[in-house]
């Protein structure tokens, strides 16, 4: 977008803007004419019922504390339609009367279930796009940190991929497919109309609902920020005028739920005897089971305080809680405290304030892993260490192996002082004038500031390092400031069969990071252990960078008969990310839906209460790369010495780009929804294409040209996909209920064009190469390597077939292909709650079918090249010629025959018993003695039982992360632990 | 009053976002852009301190050329636990080693840092940059690229000549493809025959200066380094440029061998370039890699042990001076395969660098010295027939270490004096990175390497080293190949 048009769309705003103004000043007001109080049958005022004269348009709805009141004259004889989202619509005469309190009854239907979307809220019924939601009643039933473990397995689309069971992991999820190589591919989160990353800090007590946009038509308003899906995460609010205060809390217990089997001391000499190394074995006596050392029952607690409740015109939901995690390996930690305050409040008829504010203190003690022996890493430490030392030396200093000084894992785990702590302030503050009936103006102001602090202390005795640099003091801090403004003005009005919504707005935000670190090293002692202790600065900097985006968005929503539903969206977004020529992205999207159900001809169609075809398409746009990404950056820090001091040097660090535009992704959603047997079974269906073009692609560089890669708009990627999800309520009666979930999800990655390039990534430890590759034509997340032939019994050696289908000792690069998949043919979750009087029941299902893993612990276990212990597994291998075996010859130094072949690619096809919960809700006899509300109790057990055909520790890792392009390999990665959970809450 | 407070709000809003355009040109805070960065005389001066610090952060140039130079060849074993050094002293590299890509694209990223100094130092107009040093800058950034490109041709023969800086990435601005190795040479000679003109002897008196930036004694000495290197060089042109050496200002001078590598004596006057390490966060880590555990407190086993082979030299020429000042032998708990195969042998330990300084040592590689040009010149003096000569220059470096001079069956013959010489420079030269490359000049690495016994204790037997032709170059690394398809490998 050029200066002008700019300039032309800002001074429509202004107009708007003045508009507003002028309308909110010239409002009046006159005396109630009629009035009453809603309530629901537990006695409770609620809050939105919408109060409608019938025949026309003229309607008021309930204030906070379920009071309506019409300002106008009202006839006698008219008829009050009241209405409310999960209650039976109720028709009461008014016979003259001036004041008509009604008690609403509760109804199974959920069509009328309001969802909250972008910049809105919309009944289901009339939503076009493809949303999943998830609810409180999901997410309270049992206890979980973490928001992601809550939402795996809940909804279609959603992949929740666990990257390790390391309690300070966070979690990473895919929706609907990963649509970019080097670009961000997390999901916005959305939290009270704040977008934020890092959801560690999110306390799952907190949520009120969870709504996952999925589709272009649903996510566009997002425009730039939604390419990956949208996740809209609503808190809680007051819902009783009697305060209701809530105290949960809960005690977990985790561990492991597999070990290894790897050789014992007598195994471990011969083996290192075949590899010709020899020792003094006489003094390597110890018999020490080191996973059994490192691993660990983790212990979690939990504490949650809530109060909440309303009255005359303001809503408040304050609470505390506390977490603190022991995980089950050895040294891993984290604390979490979360304080809320949620508030809203009328200052008049017409203007609203309020406010959500969270503050989060968060800390963990990180564990290495992902790393062998060699570079620290706990787990492969506690595989590959020999069973024949002890943990300590005589002298207090960490033994290490007889042959080389890889140090025993609690050299990792135990010799390191480390900790990383942050704070989080996240807050809003909203003011809502509604004017003119149907206009409402919003500004909204939000910020997320964020603190970060990783301390990491050395001593300059016990670890081989510690001693070679005399103890080591880090200390690092990174700082996010991020704000965002937004201004949106929205209309809705219903005349006669047409309703018509519309929106438009303005969104400012920036991105303020702030990060310094400070290294010392030469320590006395291990007395003080922060950087001031120690003689030497190693290292000292601070750096500083920013990222601003502004955009507009507009929307409408018409709908016709409560049949015909269409939605328009479009957004302008502007990023500093990209030079002035491509700086604007325009973003629109159209969707429609047909509630066929009520049409004419499905009348008679009694078993089918809702039908609605929806379809949509939009373009998003991607802009998460590196800051500044147009510009050719030139870095500092190239310092060199002359005259005996370093001097300030220079380097350049990326090529000028300033034709580096927006990555877009043009998005086709076609879904169904069914509602069917008194709305006992409710069916979602939904498929979609999803194609990603001019990728914002790192895209390496023949490195003669003296950069090893540069950001380019290159490439094309496709998404395609299908998923079902299945509610039913098998029984539903007094004493007895029944539910049933079942969400099935088919997703489908290709790289359509790369311009020919490959992108060969996830090189592991050892020299052996990269295992991942990108390749046009393929997925995502393939794995590529040699393909093993075999052991030759001759010589002991590993052969390979090579590309023209010979076997081979020596393949050469080119031999090398496509051996496995990370990506699951398709993932799925199945859940059941039955609830008998008080005791409930709920069993989460949760699967991945058909993936591939490189478990390249193995490798590490089974390669016989160096003095690490090995799994039994090598117990088989060959020994003398004539040997059968597919275990090849221990050979020092030589990696030859553990190359990264099809020999270590597994299928991480699983299916685990996610959670299963047991409640109890204790009889309201008992409790109203003690003046307590409800108490419930329950035991929830985590990861009981996983069945997979996978032979390491846990199917459910990935040694790189949550990366775009490297998935499926496990190396060494913390495992998903098994867990119990005993709790219990309480409601006053 | 609500109405003015909210009609203040919206005002703010629209003075706000009137900046629209403003508000989303955001330049870097913490970096320097290519439109801003080279503009003043301290902008142009730091990006060729960024050019110089290379020899810093390419791991070639801190401790690889010993594995490439040393280890390759007949000077020393892997030692350590990485089986990439292994498969180097096994000579079973493959073009997916990834030290290969490392060092490949490392180098180059020096000589683009190079070619931008060349390139933007005439375009400087600040007037406190005055023609003198604008000269001696294009005239170090000069040398810097051919010191680059000399390393280049040597480990891989006819590289892509780049001599500009790469400002697209469209793939015929990126893919380039390999110039022969002797266009390679004429560029480095071109360089340095250009710099020469350009630098001073010295930049005053400091050694710390005068021996850290490039001189035109450290052209001249690199331009006869690179033309006796060069498949058919001009001998006359070697000794012309080592005259000049000689004749430089800078007045280098032989010292006293030992003091070369005591720590107590950096930018000495042998030395014509060395990298400079200052220790703490100026340090370098390759000696905590080789130093015994007396000397580094590591209890681990450390690279790059000296083999039989070369030891045994050092012992049949009775050389006890340059041998104590290079090697460290001391009892061990671990196993060597070669020197003993039980815990608690005596094992020699590189010795060159004589502090680990926790990984952060000050201790520095020669990148040019005296010594090793003397030894050129009596190559050159050989060559071209002046064996009395060459004799002379040769026995300058024995005397100095207390050896005879030559006896005549040592210079009996032009050829005979060949390999005299190259003995002499194995053992001036040990652990200096420099003896693959002697042995490919003199022609003598298939047979060098072929004769090798060396036998590993576990088995009992001699490795078996299986030199080719092809292993004299390295293999163009895969993953550059991959990124440019005008690369063509070198044989296999």
């Amino acid at each position: 977008m050029n200066k002008f048009n700019v300039k032309k769309i800002m001074k429509k705003r202004k107009l708007i803007l003045l508009l507003i103004f002028l309308a909110t000043a010239t409002i009046s007001y006159s005396q109630a004419t009629l009035k009453g109080e809603v309530k629901d049958n537990t006695n409770e005022l609620i809050f939105g019922v919408s109060v409608i004269i019938k025949g026309t348009t003229i309607g008021v709805t309930t204030d906070f504390d379920g009071i309506y009141k019409f300002n106008k004259e009202i006839p006698a004889n008219a008829v009050l339609v009241f209405s409310y989202l999960g209650m039976k619509t109720k028709e009461v005469t008014v016979n003259g009367r001036k004041v008509i309190n009604l008690i609403l009854e509760e109804d199974s239907e959920q069509l009328d279930e309001i969802v909250v979307v972008g910049y809105g809220s919309q009944v289901k019924k009339d939503i076009t796009g493809s949303v999943s939601t998830v609810k409180a009643e999901t997410l309270e039933s049992r206890g979980n940190s973490q928001l992601g473990s809550l939402l795996q397995g809940q909804a279609t689309g959603v992949q929740v991929l666990s990257s390790s069971g390391k309690p300070s992991q966070g979690f990473s999820v895919r929706i609907r497919g990963t649509n970019s190589i080097n670009a961000g591919s997390e999901p916005l989160y959305v939290v009270d109309g704040v977008p934020t990353t890092d959801t560690r800090s999110i306390n799952p007590s907190d949520i009120d609902a969870v709504t996952i946009l999925k589709d272009a038509s649903s996510t566009s308003i997002y425009g730039a920020q939604g390419a990956n899906g949208v996740v809209l995460i609503t808190t809680k609010k007051g819902k009783t005028s009697k305060p209701l205060i809530t105290f949960d809390t809960y005690t977990g217990f985790s561990q492991v739920w597999k070990t290894l089997p790897v050789l014992n001391g007598e195994q471990y000499r011969d083996l290192m005897t075949e590899l010709g190394l020899n020792t003094n074995w006489g003094n390597f006596t110890a018999t020490t089971d080191w996973q059994n050392k490192i691993f660990q029952s983790g212990l979690s607690k939990n504490f949650q305080l809530s109060v909440s409740g309303k009255s005359e015109k303001t809503n408040y939901y304050v609470s505390a809680g506390y977490t603190s995690q022991i995980g089950a390996v050895r040294s891993s930690e984290l604390g979490r405290a979360n304080f809320k305050i949620n508030l809203d409040q009328e200052i008049n008829d017409w203007l609203k304030v309020g406010s959500r504010i969270a503050y989060t203190s968060y800390r963990d003690v990180d564990i290495n892993d992902n790393n062998n022996v060699n570079a620290g890493g706990v787990l492969l430490g506690a595989l590959t260490t020999p069973s024949i030392i002890d943990v300590f030396n005589d002298d207090g200093s960490y033994t290490s192996n007889p042959f080389q000084n890889w140090e025993n894992p609690f050299a990792s785990t135990d010799g390191t002082q480390r900790e990383y702590n942050s704070q989080r302030f996240l807050g809003n503050l909203y003011l809502e004038a509604k004017f003119l009936q149907n206009f409402t103006y919003k500004v909204n102001l939000g910020v997320d500031n964020f603190n970060g602090i990783y301390d990491s202390f050395l001593d300059p005795t016990r670890t081989g390092y510690g001693r070679a640099i005399k103890g080591q003091s880090i200390n690092s801090t990174n700082s996010t400031k991020f704000y965002i403004i937004e201004n949106t003005l929205s209309y809705k009005k219903d005349f006669s069969k047409h309703k018509v919504e519309g929106l438009i707005g303005a969104v400012t935000q920036k991105f303020l990071w702030e990060n310094s670190s400070i290294e010392t090293r030469n320590f006395a002692t291990e007395s003080v252990t922060t950087p001031n202790g120690g003689s030497e600065i190693f290292n000292a900097s601070a750096t500083k960078s920013e990222k601003a985006n502004a955009s507009f968005i507009s929307r409408i929503n018409y709908g016709f008969n409560d049949k015909y539903l269409l939605t328009a969206n479009l957004r302008v977004d502007g990023s500093s990310i990209f030079g002035p020529k491509n700086r604007w992205g325009y973003f629109p999207s159209f969707s429609a839906g047909w509630r066929i159900s009520n049409e004419d001809f499905m009348k008679n169609v009694s078993f089918i209460n809702d039908l609605k075809l929806r379809a949509g398409w939009g373009l998003v746009g991607n802009d998460q790369i590196t800051n500044y990404a147009y510009l050719g950056r030139v870095g500092s820090g190239a310092n060199y010495p002359f005259g005996g001091a370093a001097q300030p040097g220079t380097f350049p660090a990326s090529i000028e780009n300033l034709k580096l535009k927006w990555e877009e992704s043009a998005q086709t959603n076609i879904g169904l929804d069914v509602s069917m047997l008194d709305n006992k079974i409710n069916l979602t269906i939904d498929a979609y294409v999803k194609n990603t073009k001019d990728l914002l692609l790192n895209a390496p560089l023949p490195t003669s040209s003296g950069f090893n890669n540069a950001i380019q708009n290159i490439g094309e990627l496709q998404n395609k996909g299908l998923e079902f999800s299945i509610n039913t309520k098998n029984i539903d009666n007094e004493n007895l209920k029944w539910n049933t979930n079942f969400n099935i999800s088919f997703n489908e990655n290709e790289v359509i064009n790369l311009v020919g390039q490959e992108l060969f990534q996830g090189g592991i430890a050892g020299g052996r190469g990269e295992a991942s590759l990108v390749r046009e034509g393929e997925s995502l997340g393939i794995l590529y390597g040699y393909i093993f032939g075999g052991v030759d019994p001759q010589t002991g050696n590993a052969y390979y077939v090579d590309k023209n289908g010979n076997s081979t000792f020596t393949p050469t690069s080119e031999d090398r292909t496509i051996i496995g998949d990370a990506n699951a043919d398709f993932i799925y979750g199945f859940s059941n709650s039955i609830s008998y009087k008080g005791i409930n029941l709920s069993v989460l299902l949760e699967g991945s079918q058909g993936n591939d893993m490189l478990n390249a612990t193995r490798i590490e276990l089974e390669g016989m090249s160096d003095p690490k212990n090995q799994s039994t597994s090598v117990l088989n291998r060959w020994r003398q010629p004539g040997d059968i075996t597919n275990i090849p010859r221990a050979s020092f130094g030589n990696t030859d025959n553990s190359r990264i072949s099809t020999r270590f690619i597994e299928d991480a096809s699983y299916m685990r018993v996610k959670a299963i919960t047991l409640g109890y809700d204790l009889p309201k006899s008992i409790i109203k003695k003690l003046n307590i509300n409800s108490i419930r109790i329950y035991a929830t057990g985590e990861n009981l039982f996983t069945f997979t055909n996978y032979s390491g520790l846990d199917p459910e890792v990935n040694a790189f992360g949550g990366s775009n392009t490297v998935r499926g390999i496990d190396f060494g990665t913390y495992p998903q632990t098994r867990n119990i959970l005993l709790g219990a809450s309480f409601k006053f | 009053m609500k109405i003015n407070k909210l009609t203040i709000l919206v005002l703010f809003q629209l003075i706000f976002l009137s900046s629209c355009e403003d508000y989303l040109d955001l330049s870097p805070i913490s970096e320097e852009t290519s439109g801003n960065a080279y503009e003043t005389k301290n902008q142009i001066e730091a990006a060729l301190v960024g050019a110089y610090e290379s020899f810093q952060s390419s791991e070639y140039y801190v401790w690889d050329n010993i594995l490439f130079q040393d280890v390759r060849s007949d000077n020393n074993y892997a030692g350590g636990d990485n089986p990439e050094i292994f498969q180097i002293d096994l000579l079973n590299i493959t073009p997916t080693h990834s030290r290969l890509f490392t060092h490949w694209s490392n180098i180059y990223n020096a000589i683009s840092k190079a070619n931008l100094v060349i390139e933007r130092v005439d375009l400087i107009t600040d007037p406190t940059l005055t023609d003198e040093r604008k000269k001696q800058i294009r005239g170090e950034a000069l040398f810097l690229r051919a010191y680059h490109y000399f390393t280049l041709v040597k480990l891989w023969g006819g590289v892509p000549l780049v001599t500009n800086t790469i400002v697209s990435t469209n793939a015929e601005d990126v893919n380039i493809a390999r110039a022969s190795i002797d266009e390679v040479y004429t560029q480095i000679l071109e360089d340095l025959e250009t710099a020469v003109t350009l630098l001073p002897d010295t930049y005053g008196n400091d050694a710390s200066i005068n021996k850290a930036r490039a001189t035109s004694g450290a052209a001249n000495a690199l331009a006869a380094k690179a033309e006796i290197q060069r498949p058919t060089p001009n001998y006359t042109k070697v000794l012309s440029f080592i005259n000049a050496v000689e004749k430089s200002q800078a007045n280098y001078q032989l010292i006293d061998f030992p003091k070369l590598f005591d720590s107590n004596n950096y930018n000495n006057a042998e030395s014509i370039i060395e990298i400079q390490y200052l220790g703490g966060n100026e340090g370098n880590f390759g000696p905590q890699l080789l130093l015994p555990p007396s000397i580094s407190g590591d209890s681990w086993r450390k690279f790059v042990t000296p083999s039989v082979n070369a030891v045994k030299a050092f012992d049949d020429e009775g050389d006890l001076i340059r041998k104590n000042a290079s090697i460290l032998f001391e009892s061990v708990n671990w196993v060597d395969e070669y020197w003993g195969n039980t815990s608690g042998s005596s094992i020699p330990f590189a010795y060159k660098w004589k502090n680990a300084s926790g990984w952060a040592s000050a201790d520095r590689q020669y990148l040019l010295r005296l010594g090793d040009i003397i030894l050129i010149k009596a190559e050159a003096l050989n060559e071209s027939d002046q064996l009395n000569l060459a004799v002379v220059e040769v026995n300058k470096i024995r005397n100095r270490v207390s050896l005879p001079n030559l006896i005549q069956a040592q210079h009996s013959s032009k050829e005979v004096l060949r390999n005299t010489i190259l003995k002499e420079r194995r053992l001036e030269l040990f652990l200096e990175g420099q003896r693959w490359d002697d042995l490919v000049r003199n022609n003598q690495v298939m047979s060098t390497m072929n004769s090798l016994t060396e036998i590993d204790l576990r088995t009992g037997n001699p490795v078996n080293y299986n030199m080719t032709e092809a292993k004299k170059l390295l293999p163009i690394p895969q993953q550059e190949l991959d990124r440019n398809p005008a690369l063509v490998q070198n044989p296999l």
